[in-house]
């Protein structure tokens, strides 16, 4: 039933990207948003859904210590599974847990090839293999493209989709395309780009790439608590 | 009589193990005259540091039991509680925290915000104890005090600010800028006991500036009167600052942070000055207590020493005058011969000596005020008891105390250790309330029962050589549970007719899982169909059956109990039949209701240098451990696992070797969690084994 629930409230699949997975094999994702609007808890939210599906998802956070993502991932949880018994949302907690990896580094001692050492140390060892890979609060405007090629490659090595969030500026003028200038240098990586925005008390998700269903709705409004569709929306 | 608490400071010095807090104590205690020579932990003198009383801390270089001591810096009188580092003892530092007025967080300059100092912290955010920081070991290669305040702020969410800036690091570790008075401070003497006060050097002037903006702009959000000066530009007075550092410190809303090494004498005594100035005396805590007259409702008591006596016990210790009573007075005056009430078992009992405690060395006094930490003789209590004054009926709140998750048997070599043996074991149980003891029935085994290996490891050393008992014990054993998976209906009659008075009695309901307590009962029987009085043996016969589950023996939680109908009989029904008709009920649904295992399952930290992080990580795996994540800070990374109990028998060896000795792990109790088929299968099996071996 929670399952269901958050597939069906997903934003993503609703957006119109029809695939579950939504990126492709050794595709890249990003989410858009200035500070304090909810790139985390959006691609927590993305991560959760994977792991319902039972697929391995390492996050890497470049911010937060382990016991702050985990946080991050219960408070998520348990706020879309309260309608639910608390035994029914401990059980599925279990059975869910073993599907995520938490990862921290330090953003300046964070590399391509220092995941990649971490990475083959889980998969030989045969204790993790990441199915999708979220990359929280790698910083665009400093690093050039060189990182993400590497990172790309990465992706295709292991056959994982990766999905970053992306700090955009307030003083930044979006171009046409709706991308913020700091990030068009790397932004042909990507296969799919969506933005979340602020209307007054509202958060808003809206598809800038990729989508592929061309008739689904253009934008929509999610629960700031969850991050899912609000309901009745 | 109006008594000024205004120069009383109560602190705890709580930190990771191995940061330097005993020898942070025994400089503190060299400073303030209390001894007069200093000796190290591990220290080549063969002395101990003065506050590791017991032979075995002294061994060990370790801190087991928390000593309460009491010193005096520039007019204040400090009572100081060394507390333990390591997680099997949390127990201790819980405790001396419930007493605490405020403490000082060390911190090891190159190791950071270790797990053990998060562990603290949570403890101290549950009884809002204020604190000061102090990063020590300055001296060390690797120390970087900035890190470790950057740390406090991400990892702890501390409003950390420095006090000061080192002058040199590691080596070259020379003194520190203090940052309020802009003024050098080097430490000279023998022991450092000389503080020689200078210019701060031109090369640190423009940091020392910048990191005074810093405090200054933090202290501001606390202080009008400080803001106003620094927007008229008027000259800030160190008084001005520290008034507002101790406002922000006292909610909990900023954390000052001195450093130094300690080892190396110094940064010390401005340290001292810092709990001085930034921690607050005892009535600037609001401290309440439960009014066992008033329906329980709770009271704030006054530091007020006229007041009726309430005085909280925090420690035993047995020392070689007899039991030693560690007490925190929280009204009133405890003064030698006034007449105390203990609330849990309401015996009156006469204060005898009344002493003030220097590690294991001890000083009379004729009385202790509100506020005051000392101890009494010849009281006899266990740890956590209130005293009061026999015209109240208060008790402090009572102090949070995990479950023992690891038992062990011992067996005494002879008549003599037996008797020794009880009379320890009967001790610790006094003195320590997560460490339990109890013979078992069928094996006739005593068995001790604990929070941890080393926490159990601890208590047997110290049976040997403190009590003299020569004891063996057994391999440990993990307190595993049995709880139910679904609903299961019973109807159960039980009908004995053996001449005389039979037994006859009823009893129909269902079974069903909870998870948010252990036990409940409900009767939702109408129409008399079992009458009134017995349905509280109903209740008792269920309850028992959950001291042992039918599965496999082990103790079962998380079961709802309904009853919804039964029978009697006029002549045949009474309190025991109804029992027995209660356990045969629960024993048939119990089987249907798919009961399961539960192991205790632990949260294990393990920080070890980034280059055995793989190994490490292996090793954790192998143990069934769920790892959660992994943090790289610089060269070392921190591995936070999930892992069952019953797998971490013996895994500081195996770390040890995996690592070349250069990881170290912390361990404690997280959740109760189901043990998976095969694992089951095996524990049923070793369970039948010892069921036969005891039979």
């Amino acid at each position: 039933m929670i399952k269901k629930e958050m597939i069906y409230r997903n934003p993503l699949v609703n957006l119109g990207y029809d695939n579950e997975d939504i990126l492709p094999v050794g595709g890249f994702g990003a989410v858009l948003a200035h500070a304090g609007v909810g790139k985390t808890a959006l691609l927590v939210q993305l991560a959760l859904n994977g792991m319902l599906r039972e697929n391995s998802i390492m996050h890497v956070s470049l911010n937060d210590a382990v016991s702050k993502v985990d946080l991050w991932y219960q408070e998520l949880f348990h706020d879309i599974a309260e309608k639910f018994g608390i035994a029914e949302i401990n059980e599925y907690w279990d059975k869910i847990q073993p599907y995520r990896f938490i990862m921290t580094f330090k953003v300046e001692g964070f590399s391509a090839p220092k995941l990649e050492e971490r990475l083959t140390d889980l998969m030989e060892q045969n204790i993790f293999k990441p199915h999708t890979v979220i990359i929280d609060g790698y910083k665009f405007d400093d690093a050039g493209r060189g990182q993400l090629v590497q990172l790309k490659e990465l992706a295709q090595k292991y056959s994982m989709c990766l999905w970053f969030t992306v700090h955009t500026h307030r003083h930044e003028p979006p171009q046409e395309n709706g991308l913020p200038l700091s990030f068009l240098h790397v932004a042909d990586l990507f296969d799919v780009i969506v933005q979340l925005a602020t209307r007054g008390e509202e958060v808003y998700i809206k598809s800038l790439k990729g989508k592929s269903n061309a008739s689904a709705k253009n934008d929509l409004l999610l629960d700031p608590e969850t991050m899912l569709i609000k309901t009745g929306n | 009589m109006k008594f000024d608490d205004q120069k009383i400071r109560n602190i705890g010095i709580s930190a990771h193990i191995d940061s330097g807090k005993t020898t942070l104590t025994e400089r503190i205690l060299y400073y303030t005259k209390r001894i007069h020579a200093i000796h190290d932990v591990k220290g080549k003198d063969g002395v101990g540091a003065t506050m590791d009383s017991m032979e075995l801390e002294k061994e060990r270089g370790i801190t087991i039991a928390s000593a309460a001591t009491y010193c005096e810096w520039k007019g204040h009188e400090v009572n100081i509680i060394d507390t333990p580092g390591h997680v099997d003892f949390t127990i201790e530092v819980e405790r001396s925290l419930r007493v605490l007025d405020g403490a000082i967080l060390v911190l090891c300059a190159v190791g950071g915000v270790q797990s053990q100092s998060i562990t603290v912290d949570r403890q101290m955010k549950r009884y809002k104890v204020p604190c000061i920081a102090f990063i020590n070991k300055c001296d060390r290669s690797g120390a970087n005090p900035f890190r470790v305040i950057s740390q406090l702020r991400t990892k702890l969410g501390h409003n950390a600010v420095a006090m000061q800036i080192p002058i040199g690091l590691e080596n070259n570790l020379q003194g520190v800028v203090d940052l309020v008075g802009m003024k050098a401070l080097y430490f000279d003497g023998d022991n450092g006991e000389i503080i020689r006060e200078a210019d701060i050097p031109s090369d640190l002037l423009d940091e020392a500036r910048a990191k005074r903006e810093e405090l200054i702009d933090a202290a501001s959000l606390f202080s009008d009167d400080l803001t106003e000066a620094i927007l008229e530009e008027r000259e800030i007075s160190s008084d001005l600052v520290y008034a507002a550092l101790r406002k922000g410190a006292l909610q909990r809303e900023i954390t000052p942070v001195y450093m130094g090494s300690a080892y190396k004498n110094k940064g010390v005594q401005p340290m001292l000055d810092g709990v001085t100035y930034l921690l607050p005396c005892p009535s600037e805590i609001e401290n309440v207590a439960i009014d066992m007259d008033n329906n329980e409702e709770t009271t704030v008591l006054s530091n007020d020493p006229d007041k009726p006596i309430v005085a909280l016990v925090f420690k035993l210790e047995d020392g070689q005058y007899g039991q030693l009573t560690y007490i925190r007075v929280y009204q009133g005056t405890l003064a030698k011969g006034s007449t105390i009430v203990n609330v849990r078992t309401g015996k009156k009992v006469k204060v005898g000596r009344v002493v003030r405690m220097h590690a294991d060395q001890m000083e009379d006094v004729e009385y202790l005020h509100a506020g005051y930490i000392g101890a009494l003789f010849g009281i006899e209590c266990s740890s956590g008891d209130t005293f009061t004054s026999p015209e109240v009926n208060l008790t402090m709140i009572s102090m949070y105390v995990p479950k023992p998750v690891i038992s062990l048997a011992i067996v005494p070599k002879d008549n003599k250790s037996q008797v020794a043996m009880a009379k320890a074991l009967n001790r610790f149980a006094k003195e320590d309330p997560t460490f339990k003891t109890f013979v078992d029935n069928e094996t006739g085994d005593t068995i001790i029962e604990g929070m941890g290996e080393l926490h159990l490891d601890i208590y047997v050393e110290r049976m040997r050589r403190e009590y003299g008992a020569d004891v063996t014990t057994g391999n440990p054993r993990v307190a595993y549970r049995e709880t139910i998976t679904q609903r299961a209906e019973f109807n159960y009659t039980h009908k004995k007719q053996t001449g005389g008075a039979g037994q006859f009695g009823r009893v129909a309901g269902f079974l069903e899982p909870i998870s948010d307590a252990e036990f409940v009962f409900e009767n939702k029987i109408f129409g008399g169909a079992i009458p009134t009085q017995y349905i509280a043996a109903c209740e008792k016969g269920f309850k028992q059956s959950m001291a042992k589950g039918p599965k496999l023996e082990f103790p079962v939680t998380g079961v709802k109990v309904v009853i919804n109908d039964g029978a009697s009989h006029a002549v045949d029904s009474s309190d025991m039949a109804f029992q027995a008709a209660a356990r045969g009920a629960f024993k048939e649904a119990y089987l249907r209701a798919k009961p399961v295992i539960h192991e205790p399952i632990m949260k294990v930290v393990v920080e070890t240098p980034a280059e055995f992080q793989g190994p490490v990580m292996g090793l954790l795996n192998q143990r069934r451990g769920m790892i959660i994540g992994s943090q790289d800070e610089d060269v070392m990374c921190v591995i936070e696992a999930q892992v069952p109990l019953a797998e971490m028998f013996g895994f500081s060896t195996i770390l040890r070797s995996a690592t070349q000795g250069k990881a170290q792990f912390t361990m404690e109790f997280a959740i109760y969690r189901q043990v998976p088929q095969s694992i089951a299968e095996k524990i049923a099996l070793e369970a039948a084994q010892n069921k036969k071996s005891a039979a």
